[in-house]
Parts: structure tokens; sequence; C-alpha cells
């Protein structure tokens, strides 16, 4: 019952936000300098076809009731058209989504079990070789620059050995696989320390706390103390990390969508801004924040069920 | 029969100016059905020899000697963990940190029966129910599916020590068990862990700080200080005819033998009122913390005031709202008959000028990067009262009121003991030269006999400086030697004031009586020791 009302109020805080959200990218286009109407007749379109457009788009409309008409818009899925590919935004970006969300879900597979692998490593055997190396390959893993990584990878794996195609997103759950292997761990490498590092350290402070004496005292093997008590006790802080690094993800992996020509998100979003697609980079905006929203709180949920104190 | 005798042992941990022997040489036995109590101040170690039975000493400490338990050497890891949990179990002083705060009540009670013997999760449940029931839990069945933070801090000793007895263990080690709790709840722990002895002919082990709380329940004392054993025997004897010096110090500093320390002065103006004050927080959901409810309160000029309750009473916020910390929300505070609620700028710091506090933990209230020396000297300049040269002169001399050697001056706190720290403390309240002085917990952090030498300084000062002291206790024993009036707190109320004298000749409030009746006090617990 608690966990439920704990679901109920944390989703009443989600409004505030959400207004927030709508506001901030509804008035980033109408903040963009010049003229939105201009941009799409071009500057040789007479003074009456720019105000008939502008009637046409209510711009010449109270600031408030152009955002009551864009949030209606937004709540059925309207977010306009783009102004380079004449399509619906929500078209343009249900097409580049899936792809980001692929990668993300491709690196998160193949960065969580090397992260609980390596950390739990490091923490049992603390002082020891294996923590040293892993600790020394995560500062080594942190300090090389994806896109460095990326190029690296692409030249040597795809280039030279052929191993992996360098572009494109591939055919079927297995050419996506196969097509997003170097992307995915270009990002794994700059990820998996980040995260590594972080639980070691939780996972080393918690084998010292106190209840695991009382666990010792009531004849535990080690083994067991480590798996029921430590580890659940470890992971809060590396999941509530692991949320941001999801969200930065959504928007961060630009970098290896442009090198590898991954036609995701990045790569729309690249496009939009250079091509000044305003309505796209406004959907992005919006995509972007709901995302992160929607990350933190799974994570939120998450650690809820985890963790009986955050319900209260 | 001997549970289990200790021979020749000896602990030793790396140092960093060569290795550091916590035990040296200690032998004794505990003879089936008997209380051992081991007294000791900080550093004698007792708790790493109550530790060392359990084998749960940090890795790099090296052991020496042997622990003989039915003919098993427990400084063999496969002898101990064989005994460990099974025969030999182990209650902490910290009850909230020594429970796993994501597992429920009902599953930390039932995992060391599900290991040791291999019952199913369902009947390990239902023996967990019946133990939780044998601790006096109340709702036992309603409290299985609770978290350790859902529960009081008397209830988490009592999970604590149904764990411990799940394996019917024949020996329960207790380190320090009651000491983190409230008086009258160590009452009750004291009152069971005397009940578990008789009923199951359960040895125990109790390690404490405290002689009055080991006169309550033990049969037989060894005092430890320094890694050895000073004397042992029965407590009356050693109360009687002590041998050794140190025993001697350590019965002699109980506050309950301290010499009276109050001052009976005829009734002087009173110099702060509480008039009706409140002090009301928002709470979780629509509740409201009633930290401080409709108190009303006179502290007279040069008096000693002792404010006195149990965690969660309210004292310490009274204490802030005086120096204005927190702002009441309701009443008013008065100094010389006038309201220094609300008062800001200059008005304010003057007014933190004449009230200084010292703070319980003496080493977090100091600056660990700053002299001892600047530490005093530091209010004087900041306030402007004087040049930096100045004010490090008057450290000086601060430091000889408070009796520490000027040798002292350039060191951090980190390099002093507890009770020199706490003695930094008052110098650098005493540096403004204030009228009140609020002593918040000052000796609860520290050892029995050092306390002692810090409450006959603060008796001094206040003779000297013409002080008034309100001192904040949970220790009614102290308050009792140490202070002329006393106003005893419960959730946020006053339930009665009155003389020292008064208070505890005839209590009035049956909560008084109560506290009264709990206060660990030696010579009542000699007194009735058959």
């Amino acid at each position: 019952m608690h966990y439920l009302t704990f679901i109920g109020r944390r989703l009443l805080h989600i409004v505030p936000v959400l207004i927030g959200i709508s506001l901030v990218s509804f008035l980033l286009v109408m903040l963009v300098p010049g003229d939105p109407v201009r941009l799409v007749l071009g500057p040789r379109a007479t003074d009456d076809a720019v105000a008939a457009m502008r009637e046409a788009w209510g711009l010449d409309r109270s600031l408030l009731s152009q955002y009551l008409t864009y949030v209606g818009n937004v709540v059925q899925g309207n977010l306009g058209d783009s102004l380079k590919y004449r399509l619906p935004v929500w078209d343009l970006i249900a097409q580049y989504l899936p792809r980001t969300a692929f990668l993300i879900g491709y690196v998160l597979a193949m960065t969580v079990p090397v992260t609980v692998l390596l950390a739990v490593t490091a923490a049992r055997r603390e002082g020891d070789w294996p923590d040293q190396v892993i600790r020394l390959l995560s500062v080594l893993g942190m300090t090389i620059p994806v896109f460095w990584l990326a190029v690296i990878f692409a030249r040597l794996f795809g280039i030279q050995l052929g191993w992996f195609p360098v572009s494109g997103y591939g055919e079927g759950f297995l050419g996506h696989l196969h097509h997003l292997f170097l992307p995915a761990v270009s990002t794994s490498l700059w990820l998996a320390p980040v995260l590594t590092r972080n639980l070691r350290g939780a996972l080393v402070q918690q084998m010292d706390a106190d209840y695991v004496a009382a666990c010792r005292a009531k004849g535990l093997p080690e083994r067991l103390i480590f798996r029921r008590h430590i580890l659940p006790n470890s992971v809060l802080p590396t999941l509530n990390l692991l949320g941001v690094m999801i969200a930065f993800l959504i928007g961060g992996s630009v970098v290896v969508e442009i090198v590898y020509a991954v036609p995701g998100l990045g790569a729309l979003m690249i496009g939009a801004v250079l091509g000044r697609d305003y309505f796209v980079i406004q959907g992005l905006t919006l995509v972007y924040a709901l995302v992160t929203v929607l990350v933190t709180l799974v994570i939120d949920l998450l650690t809820a069920a985890i963790d009986p104190r955050t319900v209260g | 029969m001997s549970v289990i005798s200790i021979r020749n042992l000896s602990v030793t941990f790396p140092g960093d100016a060569g290795p550091v022997q916590a035990v040296k040489d200690v032998s004794f036995d505990l003879e089936e059905g008997e209380i051992l109590g081991i007294v000791g101040e900080s550093g004698s170690g007792k708790s790493v020899t109550c530790r060392a039975m359990l084998g749960l000493l940090p890795r790099r400490a090296t052991l020496g000697g042997r622990i003989l338990h039915h003919g098993q050497d427990l400084t063999q890891p496969a002898a101990m963990q064989a005994a460990r949990g099974r025969d030999i179990a182990m209650i902490f002083q910290n009850p909230a940190s020594h429970l796993d705060p994501l597992m429920t009540i009902g599953d930390q009670v039932a995992e060391p029966l599900i290991f040791h013997f291999g019952m199913s999760r369902a009947e390990a449940r239902a023996e967990a129910l019946k133990l939780l029931d044998a601790v006096q839990i109340r709702d036992a069945a309603g409290r299985m599916s609770a978290y350790p933070h859902q529960l009081s801090g008397g209830m988490k000793q009592r999970v604590l020590i149904a764990t411990a007895l799940a394996c019917r263990p024949k020996l329960l080690l207790a380190d320090e068990p009651t000491t983190a709790l409230d008086v009258t709840v160590q009452a009750e722990i004291l009152a069971l862990l005397k009940t578990l002895n008789r009923e199951r002919n359960l040895t125990m082990a109790l390690v404490s700080h405290d002689l009055g709380v080991i006169a309550e329940i033990c049969h037989r004392v060894i005092v430890m200080r320094q890694g050895e054993i000073v004397e042992s025997g029965r407590l009356r004897d050693l109360v009687h005819a002590p041998k050794h010096d140190y025993t001697r110090l350590l019965i002699t500093s109980q506050p309950g033998r301290l010499p009276q320390m109050t001052d009976q002065r005829p009734d002087s103006a009173p110099l702060i009122e509480l008039r009706d004050l409140s002090l009301h927080f928002p709470g979780k959901g629509d509740k409201v913390v009633r930290a401080v409810d409709g108190v009303s309160l006179s502290v007279r000029q040069g008096e000693c005031l002792a404010i006195v309750g149990e965690s969660g009473s309210g004292k310490s916020t009274v204490a802030r709202a005086v120096i204005g910390l927190n702002a009441p929300t309701g009443g008013d505070i008065l100094y010389e008959g006038r309201s220094v609620v609300g008062l800001k700028g200059e008005a304010l710091t003057a007014f933190r000028r004449k009230v200084q506090m010292v703070f319980q933990s003496p080493f977090d209230s100091l600056n660990p990067r700053m002299s001892i020396q600047r530490t005093i000297a530091e209010p004087l300049w900041r306030h402007g009262l004087a040049t930096k040269a100045e004010a490090m002169d008057r450290a000086l001399e601060l430091m000889d009121m408070v009796e520490l050697p000027r040798s002292l001056a350039g060191r951090r706190p980190g390099m002093l003991s507890g009770g020199q720290c706490q003695r930094v403390g008052i110098a650098r309240a005493l540096a403004l030269s204030p009228r009140v002085l609020i002593a918040d917990e000052v000796t609860s952090a520290l050892d029995v006999t050092i306390q002692a030498q810090i409450l006959k300084l603060l008796t001094r000062l206040r003779k000297e400086q013409d002080l008034t002291v309100i001192y904040i206790s949970h220790d009614l024993t102290v308050v009792r030697k140490f202070c002329d009036r006393v106003a005893v707190f419960r959730t946020g109320q006053l339930v009665e004031s009155g003389t020292t004298a008064e208070v505890y000749a005839d209590p009035k409030a049956a909560y008084t009586r109560d506290l009264i009746a709990a206060a660990p006090d030696l010579d009542q617990a000699l007194a009735g020791v058959t």
C-alpha cells in the first residue's frame, strides 16, 4: 500500500516538471532571432503573403493562446512539420528514436554485467593486484575520449580487419547487433569505468558496515553476506548514477552516431541544428526532456522498490 | 564448567609508529550460567577482547594465545566458523547500524536458522516470531514484515537479541548493548538480559564503560586498562576493597560517588525566561512535529539549571532556540527582561556574545586543521574585541583557566584526547566572557574519569566567572550532583521542574519517578544485589 501511495506522489511531482518542459520548448522557437515565417517563405515574399501565413499559423494571437494551442497539439502528438523534410516532426522522431534506443540498450547490455563483475572483483580483493589492475584500467577508460576511440576502432576493426561495418544501422535484430557493435563498445568503454568506480567504492564502504559484522556474528558465510546484504546495499548509488548516464546518453550519443553514421536521434539533431529546422529542434528538445523525466522516474521507483526507507 | 577459557590472549594492530598491542596477555574463564562484566574506558581493550571471542576483528589484527571452547581453539578459523552464531552469539552497541536496512525484521531473525539448522523459510519465520515474542516485542506478528527504520532504538536492540538467541547459543557476548539507548529503555533491556540469563541459563559477557550498568546484572567483573586486566572478582568485593589504584579511581569517578557540586544560593532574579515557547516543525505528510510545545521556564542569574530528558524530548531544541539557531514558532524568549526572538545584526551578535555553547562531540565541534590556540582566539578577533595578537595571548590565559598545559597551544584537535578537546571547547566558549554557558551533553562522549574532571572544572569556572549554566543531559546521576535546579522534559513538554534536591527526593510526575528509578547507579545496584 505504502509503495502505491509513493508512486502516486512521485507521479504528481512530474506535473510541474512537464509544465516547465512545455514552456521551455515553446519559448525556444519564440525566442529564436528572426521570423520563422520569413524563413519559410524566403526573403522575397510579399508582406501580404507573410501576414496571411502569420494568421494561418496563429502567430498574430497572444502568447498565452499560442502556448495553449501548442500544448493542445503536443498532447495530440502533433509537433509541427519539419521545414526541411516537409514531414511531421513526430514521424521523423518515431523513425529515428528506435535506433538510438537500440544503441543505448546495447550499451547497457554490455556495460552492466561487466561493471558488476569488475566492481565485485575489485572490492573483494581490495588493495590486491586485481583491484589495482581494474582501477588502472578504469582511469584509462575514462580518460580516452569517445570520439577518438570511435575513429580508431572504425579504422582498425572496420576498415583494416573488416570485422564490423563502420556505418549504418543494418537489417533485422542481428544486423543491428552487428552494425552497432563498434559504436556500443566505444561508448561502453567509457561508461563501464565510471560505473565500476562508483560501485566498487560503495561495495568497499558497505563491507565495513556494522550490519556486516552482525551477519558474521550470526555465523553466515562471507559469500552469502556479500550476495544478500552487501550487494543490495551498494547498488543504490550506482543505480542513480546509471539513470543520469542513460539520460545523458540519449543526448550524448551524437558523437558515436556521427562517427559511425548511425541514423539516430543525434544525427537528426545535428542535421536540424545545421539546417535551422526549428520545429525538429523543438520536438527533439521535448523528447529529450520527456525521456529524461521517464528514466528518472523509473530509477526512483526501482530505488524505492529496493530501499524501504525511501517510501517512508 | 567453563563455557569459554581465554588463555594469554593478545591482539596487535599495525600502527603508523609500529605495532600497537590492544590486548596484552589476557586470561579469564566464563563459567556456565554466569554474567561476567568487562569494564574499562576507551582504549582499554575490552571491546577488542569481546570481538576476538567471535573472530570479528579486522584482518590486519594479529591474534596470540588461545580461546578454548569445548576443547576447540577458536583462534583457528574452522573452529570459529563452526561455533559462531550457533554456540556463541553477540549483540552490539548501536542496534540501528547493526541491522540490514533493506531486509525485514522477520527475515533477519530467521536468517541464522535457515543457515545453521537448514530450516525452510516458513519454518524459520515461524520460529522467528516466537523469538520476537520471547524478547517482549509487542505485536511481534505485525513487526515481522517491518523494516529496521520503522522501529525504535530499544526495539532494534530486542531484534538483535532475538537474532542472537535464534540458534540457542550457550554464550552471549554483549558489547555496550545499552550505551546508545535512553535510560528507561536501558533498564528494560538489562532486565531482559537478566531474565534470559535466569530462564535459559545463558552465559553472558557484558562489556561496558559504565560500572552502574555492570552492577545491575553482573555476577563477576573484570577491570581492564590499556589492554591488561587490572583486577577481577565479585563486584561487591571490588568496590569495597579495590586493590588497584585505577579501580579506585574508576569507582570514585562514578557520578553517584562524586562530591555534591551544587551551589545553593538565595533565589536570584531570572536571567533568561521562556514564555510558552513552542517550536513546531513540518513532519511527514501533514503531520507537525512538536519538538517543543508550550514550555515556560526561567533560568536564574548564577544558577546551574539542568534540562534532562530522553532522545526526542526537545531538550537540545530548547537550547538551540535560546541561542537563536532555531526560530520559535510560538511564545517568547526573554533575556534580562527583553525579548531576543528575531534579533538581527548587531543586536544578535551582542546577545550571542553573552550566551555561549559547548557541544557534545569534542572532536567534531573543533576545526581539525586549526591549532587549538587559534581555535580559542578566533571568536575574540572575529567579534572585533581584540587584535589577533591580543587574542592569541588571551587564548593562552584561557588555556590556563581550563587547565590545559600551554605546551599544547600549537597542536591540532587530532593530537589531543577527548577530554582535552572538550576543555578547548569550553575555553573557546569562555573567550567572549559570556554570562551564560549552555553545555549540551558535554560529558556524554567522555570516559567517567574524564567526566569527573570536566565537571570539577565547570564547577570551579562557575564560581570564578559567575556563570549561569544550562546543563543539558540525559544522565540523572550527574545532574543530581552538579545542578541546582532541574527541568524534566518529555516529548517537547516540561514535565516537572524544581530544585534538584526536591525533585529527586519527591518527584511529582510519574515520568520523573521512572527516569530516576531507571538511572543505573553503582551503590543502589550494590545495595540491591544479594
